[in-house]
């Protein structure tokens, strides 16, 4: 039994959290809503210029298919040009430290990473990036891949809520993306970077600084711009660090207290997002419901992670203690970001067993804007199970579920574990693995198995790291990440978009925003997302919490 | 042409936020942090006699733990300076035994810059390098208690 | 008050009971024949079920086939379980077999009534006369005339355009009572005239009859899938998929990382997962919905009209055969000014004798019960009867001093059964002629030389609590008022409240005034009703509610009727409507029984949720089958055994969870063909009973069954 102490913490934490995200989605509204807000002054100009530049016709309203070719396309324009910063970093300004460029399969995974809002790292960020690197080949996605599951969320939510005037459709993608960054992402990542910076995470362009310690070694002290990539890598659930060693990192995470502002700065936006889908539907209670089930998920990864006794130990930052790297591992995969502020293999199995979970689900609640969307995919699922229990055709917001509907939920749900599975597989079949030294055990499983989940869930965080910088494994997982980011945003937007025009009845017989539903939806959720992996989770984890393996360090 | 159209002012659209995202944003924040929080900004770096000898973020390990608190090395990082209170009253015993620093300073400079890991309780830890500069800054009067550890050092 | 089908409504219709009639050596063969690969890939689950099946009997056989992953000593077991996986599959034929076959008995009881017979057809010749030719029933065709008399079988659907007779609809709808057709009506084939004779133009051709189209649809196995058996089936594939791809995983990690997992029980295993059950079940549930409708006499166009009818937001009733029997009846006499009861009631009493409507004959029967019999009995022989008209609001009739007169139907039926033999004579003498007028009481007043004191208070008064009023003069005097009453069907007021409860608004719609339409849906518990209803007000109700996004269904048996039932969502003819009506409508009622609208969306209702209970059901099953395989899948890995939370050995446990498995099939047949029991409720509480039944339950429940059928299998001599 944990001290009552750590739930304290956990529900002082919730509460702040959960109480800004409220506040901010009243703001959000306003926003994607287009009404007055105190930033106009300044933004409206500023957003009118972005617009001339580029020439886009910002009243123009998209349907589903322009809006999902115009976010993957500007997808594709962002890795591009990261893959090309990374790529040519050495002929490239900014590289105070001379670092060389990175090999084609490291950059082509890095660009895939950032781009999907996984930030599985690969590379080393301290070690190998410039400074140019870190804030055009990393920073600047991190913004727009953030900025994309924000515009996707609005998207959804505009199609699920249903047509509010003549004309109107999904929304342009465009002005979404824009809106995000320079409304949303921009002035909250400014606060949080000032912020951590008054907290000692460094801000500098001027190179790392070499000197010479107490004891007469050279040291090489890191500083670069860190805060300005944090405030953006945790507020958008990205979680590529800075460093290598991620939000454990001293520089990236100096205090409890920056490691408290971090841990709530990536639940802010997502939890946020949930609140905004009541509210652009005017329906405060729906949002509720959600924010329910995802916290109550969230609280059930806790419970388990919880269950055996963590201490201090190795692999763990002493700053941080015993619990602090639980929650956070928790958290971090619970919401997708993948930063981490351990070694994951310090990690007890079990709350290795709970990151799956988080990771396997991706709605707990999931990563920024896709968190909301794939517990809307589960909603459609859940809500035709067991909706026909009532003895109606089954609703969800009003409108009838079809067949199509359930046709794209189930290949959204379907694809999750083809594209887990099947490179799982392949990495050991192809030899892959086992060039890494691991051999037959549940430890590499485990390891090899969270690398395609953390991948497939976009969320990021590694046993592997550097070292599966191997072409195999850049260009599978940067597959797997692209498969994981774009497939279910394209399903999801589809049925959005068939939403938008649908009938919506006068009388909502079974009610979503009540007390019930979370509960529904979560088991349904259990039954069929996280049973689905169980036989897997049983020869990685679960085994390895069975037979008292550990992780080797 | 509506897909080359789309296609240019996609480009365009990602090389404006390349560029307010990637350039612009950092540039002001590192302007802004050099000049509200210079000391912060630029990595907390440790002085000791007006020479930069590190930053009290990282850690450093001492090639003689007999004089000066040394940082444990299995971290997730490996670069933490942060030792627990209680690996710092042990180390604290040895040093008091080879400097002859009294116990009470030692104990004391622990006691009194310890941290908890959740704020108010939790790990109590304390930065190694912080106990370091403190003791050289303490003694930096006392030539040979200096000296002898400065030495000790390396220096 | 359970909501179950009603119960042998009419003597051809079996009672819903299971297995009656069906034939089980022809459901055994039928289900062996459906076991057929070619015809099982309809059902993708179950076609993956008989797959692996192949794939075990080929690891029975040859068990060197499959390296690292079959082995010799195991061979008894793949035997046992390919044997239970074939068994599987059967289980679920027969549930289609035996779903199909029962539907057939169904149809075949309907079919009877269809037997061949003779028709007279009428033929016009060339001098403008008619000849009657006797023809087979089968060779008649739309538009022929044909001549039906007393006696004869009804061959075919037709409209009478000649004649008034007494048709015995029994056969068809149950109700012993005969009905009287006249011009316009329509009469159903395998009905019988039981007196006088009509001419009928055919209007459908013998093939297209009602009869023959339920018979047809009932009967069809490629009846189309309803929208939400379609979702239903997606969701389906979508979880085999899943599952599959799973099954692939384990195999392959299974070589790769050598975890020595045996093929056979990684397929069952993946068995176990599929959703066999609802897989099984889902075609027979479908079918036994049609089924259930045909059992309460109405012909569904499709499933999906059934589908709809259990979506409904909003029923429109008519009051009158849905919420009141019949016609309303007279229920007392209020004589007015200086007249006396006796006046009044006399009065009424002749104006009525030639009155042949229910309210009149209703006046005569109130009449004679209170003894106002009136002696100028003898007058009504030369009475010249004026007949309602919409024009005047008003009947009435002159009386002539005469010496004979025949009883009309109405009256002589009343004097025959209340033996009536005494001869009347006149209380008050009446002059040469005497008019005597009754209908509604603006109409009379209209007409009246003077207005007696207190008759707009009492017309109010009658008004407001639910009766209509009708005013009676003799010359022009207004004698009084006699209050008319509806009779509220039996039953209906609790139909009424379970629509309620389950968020179904009923609307009455009613030609009365307000003021009693609002009486009588008071007394029945309606809380919106449309009152001075004319015939386009139903069409405009239903697309105002349409325009508020409800789903509606209404009755209706006029022409009249026929925009509105086309418009409704669900609109539910009256066989003994109009071709128009039937025509317009998703359903027809062959019992032409108007509250039957609300058993439909009854059955509508039932029908999703059998489905969404059943599917529900298999999937919480998986969490005990995980749980029962995952933990001895690998037989190299025995740390797993703490997950044993069953404790069972590799094998017992393997087997036991494929019995189960294949066992709650059968078990949930009588579920899938009567479908959920249910009480009218609200939605959420059904929701919430159904939730804690099959899934709570269907998480439960395996737990206690695998580890019983283990005990059993153990027990019973340990066959591994």
């Amino acid at each position: 039994m944990i001290g009552a102490e750590y739930l304290l913490i956990i529900a002082l934490v919730w509460t702040i959290i959960i109480g800004l995200a409220w506040g901010l989605s009243k703001y959000l509204k306003k926003v994607y809503e287009n009404e007055k807000t105190f930033l106009d002054w300044i933004l409206n100009p500023v957003e009118s210029f972005i617009y001339r530049i580029i020439g886009i016709d910002r009243n123009k309203e998209m349907d589903w298919k322009e809006y999902f070719l115009a976010l993957f396309s500007f997808s594709i324009m962002t890795a591009v040009i990261s893959f090309l910063v990374l790529f040519f970093q050495g002929f490239l300004p900014l590289n105070p430290m001379k670092f060389p460029d990175l090999s084609w399969s490291l950059a082509l995974n890095t660009a895939m990473s950032i781009s999907s809002n996984t930030n599985l790292q690969h590379y080393g960020g301290g070690s190998s990036l410039s400074y140019l690197s870190q804030m055009v080949g990393i920073q600047f996605l991190q913004f727009t891949s953030a900025a994309t599951g924000l515009a996707v969320a609005v998207a959804i939510f505009r199609g699920f809520s249903g047509k509010k005037k003549d004309g109107a459709k999904l929304g342009n993608f465009y002005v979404d993306l824009v809106k995000s960054i320079t409304r949303v992402l921009i002035p909250l990542s400014l606060i949080s970077a000032v912020i951590l910076i008054a907290f000692g995470i460094p801000q500098s362009l001027s190179g790392y600084s070499i000197v010479q310690t107490l004891s007469g070694a050279a040291q090489i002290i890191k500083v670069g711009p860190v805060a300005s990539l944090v405030s953006i890598m945790q507020l958008g659930t990205n979680g590529g660090g800075y460093f290598s060693a991620n939000s454990a990192y001293p520089l990236q995470n100096p205090s409890p207290l920056t490691n408290y502002l971090e841990l709530g700065m990536m639940m802010l936006l997502p939890t946020s997002v949930i609140f905004l889908f009541g509210r652009m539907l005017g329906k405060k209670g729906e949002g509720r419901s959600i924010v329910l089930a995802s916290y109550g998920l969230y609280a059930i990864d806790l419970a388990i992670a919880l269950v055996p006794v963590f201490s201090l130990g190795a692999g763990m930052e002493t700053r941080f203690g015993g619990f602090s790297p639980v929650f956070w591992t928790v958290t971090t995969t619970a919401f997708t970001t993948g930063s981490v502020n351990t070694s994951l293999a310090a990690m007890n199995p079990i709350v290795i067993l709970s990151a799956f979970m988080g990771m396997i689900i991706q709605a707990t609640p999931g990563g920024i804007g896709v968190g909301a969307m794939y517990m809307l995919m589960y909603v459609i699922i859940t809500v035709f199970i067991v909706g026909l229990m009532a003895g109606k055709t089954p609703e969800y917001l009003g409108a009838k579920i079809n067949a199509k509907d359930v046709k794209l939920a189930v290949l959204g749900f379907l694809s999750h574990p083809i594209i887990i599975l099947i490179p799982t597989a392949l990495a050991y079949a192809t030899g892959a693995v086992h060039a890494l030294g691991f051999g037959n055990g549940p430890v590499g499983f485990t390891q090899v198995f969270y690398e395609f989940t953390s991948s497939a869930a976009n969320n990021g965080s590694d046993f592997l790291g550097t070292e599966a910088n191997t072409v195999f494994f850049n260009v599978s997982t940067g597959i797997v990440m692209w498969a994981g980011r774009f497939i279910p945003i394209l399903i999801m937007l589809a049925i959005a978009g068939r939403m938008q025009d649908r009938k919506r009845s006068a009388e909502i017989a079974l009610r979503t925003d009540n007390l019930v539903f979370p509960v529904v939806l979560i088991a349904s959720i259990f039954i069929l997302a996280v049973l689905t992996f169980f036989p897997f989770l049983s020869i990685g984890p679960i085994l390895m919490h069975l037979g008292g393996l550990k992780n080797a360090l | 042409m509506k897909v080359g159209k789309m296609i240019s002012g996609t480009m365009r659209l990602a090389l404006v936020l390349a560029i307010i995202c990637g350039l612009a944003f950092p540039a002001a924040i590192t302007g802004i942090g050099q000049a509200l929080f210079p000391y912060q900004a630029n990595g907390e770096l440790a002085q000791v006699n007006n020479t930069t000898v590190g930053s009290y973020l990282i850690g450093q390990s001492t090639n003689n733990s007999h004089y000066l608190f040394n940082v444990r090395n299995d971290s997730a990082s490996g670069v933490d300076p942060d030792i627990t209170v209680a690996s710092a009253l042990a180390q604290a015993q040895v040093i008091h035994n080879s400097t002859g620093i009294s116990m009470a300073y030692l104990a004391g400079l622990i006691h009194n810059n310890t941290h908890y890991s959740m704020f108010f309780f939790g790990t109590a830890y304390v930065d190694s390098l912080y106990l370091n500069i403190q003791i050289i800054d303490h003694f930096h009067n006392t030539v040979s208690v200096y000296g002898k550890i400065y030495n000790e050092t390396g220096k | 008050m359970h909501f179950n089908q009603k119960r042998n409504r009419g003597k051809n219709v079996p009672p819903e009971s299971l297995g009656e009639s069906v034939s089980w050596p022809y459901v055994i063969k039928d289900s062996l024949l459906r076991l057929n690969p070619i015809r099982l890939i309809k059902n993708p689950v179950m076609f993956v079920v008989e797959l692996s099946f192949i794939v075990v009997l080929l690891m029975t056989i040859a068990p060197g086939a499959f390296p690292h992953m079959a082995h010799q000593s195991d061979r008894v077991f793949y035997a046992y379980v390919a044997a239970i996986l074939i068994v599987t599959v059967w289980f679920s034929t027969i549930s289609d077999s035996f779903a199909e076959a029962r539907s057939r008995t169904t149809a075949a009881s309907l079919k009877k009534l269809e037997k061949e017979g003779i028709a007279r057809r009428i033929r016009e010749n060339e001098a403008g006369g008619r000849t009657i030719e006797m023809v087979k029933s089968s060779d008649l065709r739309k538009g022929d005339v044909i001549l039906i008399e007393k006696g004869d079988q009804i061959p075919i659907d037709a409209e009478v355009v000649e004649g008034i007779a007494m048709v015995d609809e029994s056969l068809l709808t149950g109700e012993s009572a005969g009905v009287r057709k006249s011009k316009g009506d329509t009469v159903i084939g395998g009905a019988t005239v039981i007196s006088d004779s009509i001419v009928a133009v055919v209007n459908v051709n013998p093939d297209e009859t009602y009869i023959s189209k339920l018979v047809k649809m009932v009967e069809s196995s490629e009846r189309p899938k309803t929208p939400n058996e379609v979702a239903l089936s997606i969701l389906l594939l979508g979880l085999t998929g899943v599952f599959t791809i799973i099954l692939v995983a384990l195999i392959a990690l299974s070589l790769l990382l050598n975890l020595g997992a045996d093929l056979s029980v990684l397929i069952a295993l993946y068995v176990c997962l599929l959703p066999t059950t609802i897989g099984a079940l889902l075609p027979a549930i479908g079918i036994s919905g049609i089924t259930r409708m045909s059992k309460n006499s109405i012909i569904a166009k499709s499933g999906k009209a059934v589908e709809t009818a259990g979506d409904a937001d909003t029923i429109l009733l008519d009051k009158t055969g849905t919420i009141t029997v019949g016609n309303r009846l007279a229920h007392e006499f209020i004589p007015l000014g200086n007249h006396t009861e006796r006046e009044l009631a006399e009065a009424a009493f002749l104006s009525s004798w030639n009155d042949d409507t229910p309210e009149g004959r209703s006046i005569v029967e109130l009449a004679f019960q209170r003894k106002f019999v009136p002696r100028e009995y003898d007058a009504l022989r030369e009475g010249v009867h004026e007949e309602f008209s919409a024009v005047t609001r008003r009947s009435g009739i002159t009386l002539v001093d005469s010496d004979d007169f025949t009883l009309p139907k109405g009256g002589r039926e009343f004097f025959q059964r209340h033996r009536f033999r005494k001869k009347f004579e006149l209380q008050t003498p009446l002059t040469e002629e005497t008019i005597i007028h009754k209908g509604a009481p603006d109409a009379i007043r209209e007409s009246a030389s003077s207005v007696p004191e207190g008759y707009d208070e009492t017309v109010t008064k009658i008004t407001s609590t639910g009766g209509t009023p009708i005013a009676v003069s003799i010359n022009g005097d207004i004698l009084g008022l006699i209050y008319f009453k509806d009779v509220i069907k039996q039953g209906i007021m609790e139909k009424i409240l379970g629509l309620k409860k389950m968020g179904i608004r009923p609307v009455m719609i009613t030609g009365d005034h307000p003021l009693t339409a609002k009486s009588i849906a008071g007394e029945v518990g309606i809380d919106e009703f449309v009152a001075q209803a004319k015939p386009e007000t139903k069409y405009q109700k239903v697309k105002d509610e349409q325009a508020e996004n409800r789903i509606v269904a209404m009755i209706g048996d006029g022409t009249n009727d026929a925009p509105a039932l086309a418009a409704a969502d669900v609109g539910l003819a009256m066989a003994s409507g109009t071709f128009a009506a039937k025509d317009a409508a998703n359903m027809v009622d062959l019992e032409s029984n108007p509250s039957k609208i609300i058993d439909v969306v009854m059955l509508g209702k039932q029908l999703l949720m059998t489905r969404g209970a059943v599917t529900t059901f298999s999937i919480t099953n998986d969490v005990a089958k995980y749980f029962a395989i995952v933990p001895v899948m690998f037989a190299s890995i025995s740390a797993l055994d703490a997950l044993n939370i069953l404790g069972l050995s590799p094998h017992i446990a393997v087997l036991s969870a494929l019995i189960f498995n294949a066992l709650v099939i059968p078990a949930l047949i009588p579920i899938a063909l009567k479908g959920t029991r249910f009480r009218p409720q609200s939605t959420m509480r059904i929701f919430l009973k159904n939730l804690l039944l099959y899934g709570v339950g269907g998480v439960l429940l395996p737990f206690a069954a695998i580890k019983l059928i283990a005990v059993f299998l153990v027990f019973s001599g340990g066959v591994l």
